[in-house]
């Protein structure tokens, strides 16, 4: 038996986690990113946030939520754009504990999929795009 | 409210599980009462299944051969009744699993279980009394872990009812 659960503690924790993992480096969630002002900084989006639904009439009959988060690391020095990521990878891939500090939850495992890394002529900036898939028991 | 008159989804149907450490199970008679069964099918006794399997009656067919004839003749004989292997997410602190636990370690335990299946204004529902057989628990990275366990029904016992 699982209640639904609430996509803002998931969005509260992951924006905690990034910055705790990435300080002094700013984390922005998408609709803030700000690429004219800093040489560096991070973005992440949330989605697939969905926890199975089982047979029944009893609503809170479901599985396990299994959402996942994309970073996007900007930098406009690639160096500094792949020693974040692979910070990132360090601390984030194979964790499992408390996420999103004291108010957080926890979570069983966090598995981080590098998806690739890239370079934007206009902004000037390097790119790279990780996908990070967490388990959440209920 | 009555017996329910249009398809089902699958997704309608729950599953119930007398409670109780060393339950007497339904008699045949009360397999077919309504009172008996939802005094059992209420939230408190629900398996919280993944999905629920197919019940019913397995098939059992002897065939001859009838001289003269071109064909054989097919008679159905003795059918088992249906075994029911249930995935259910596992939590370890849920009451009824660790009863159906409890029963698979046990393997004579007989208690009733109910199956029903709603249109939201009426219900159906299949009762049987049944032994736990198999109970393990998945625990594959990926996906909840899942907690197993097959029900092997005593034949003759089962009930339909309805709220008509």
């Amino acid at each position: 038996m699982a209640t639904q659960q609430n996509p803002v503690q998931y969005a509260n924790a992951i924006q905690y986690q990034l910055i705790n993992i990435v300080t002094p480096v700013p984390v922005y969630a998408n609709f803030n990113r700000n690429w004219a002002t800093e040489p560096t900084f991070l973005t992440w989006q949330l989605r697939n946030v969905h926890q199975p639904v089982y047979t029944g009439q009893n609503q809170n009959n479901k599985g396990i939520d299994r959402p996942i988060f994309q970073i996007s690391i900007f930098s406009q020095v690639m160096n500094t754009a792949f020693g974040l990521a692979n910070t990132i990878l360090q601390s984030l891939h194979g964790y499992s504990g408390l996420f999103g500090g004291a108010s957080g939850f926890q979570i069983s495992k966090a598995d981080v999929m590098w998806l690739y890394n890239s370079y934007d002529n206009t902004l000037g900036l390097h790119q790279i795009f990780l996908d990070c898939t967490i388990d959440i028991p209920t | 409210m009555p017996l329910p008159s249009k398809i089902l989804p699958g997704f309608s149907a729950a599953m119930y599980a007398q409670p109780g450490a060393s339950p007497t199970a339904l008699t045949a008679a009360q397999l077919t009462t309504l009172a008996s069964i939802t005094a059992i099918a209420i939230s408190g006794n629900l398996l919280n299944v993944e999905a629920v399997p197919a019940f019913g009656q397995d098939d059992a067919v002897a065939s001859f051969t009838v001289a003269g004839s071109r064909q054989s003749d097919k008679i159905p004989s003795q059918a088992a009744p249906t075994s029911l292997t249930v995935t259910a997410a596992w939590n370890p602190s849920d009451t009824v699993i660790t009863q159906v636990r409890t029963d698979a370690y046990s393997g004579i335990t007989e208690r009733t279980y109910i199956i029903s299946a709603t249109d939201g204004t009426g219900t159906i529902y299949y009762a049987f009394n049944g032994r736990v057989g198999e109970f393990k628990i998945d625990a594959q990275p990926g996906a909840e872990a899942k907690a197993v366990f097959t029900i092997h029904p005593r034949g003759n016992l089962y009930g339909w009812t309805n709220t008509a």
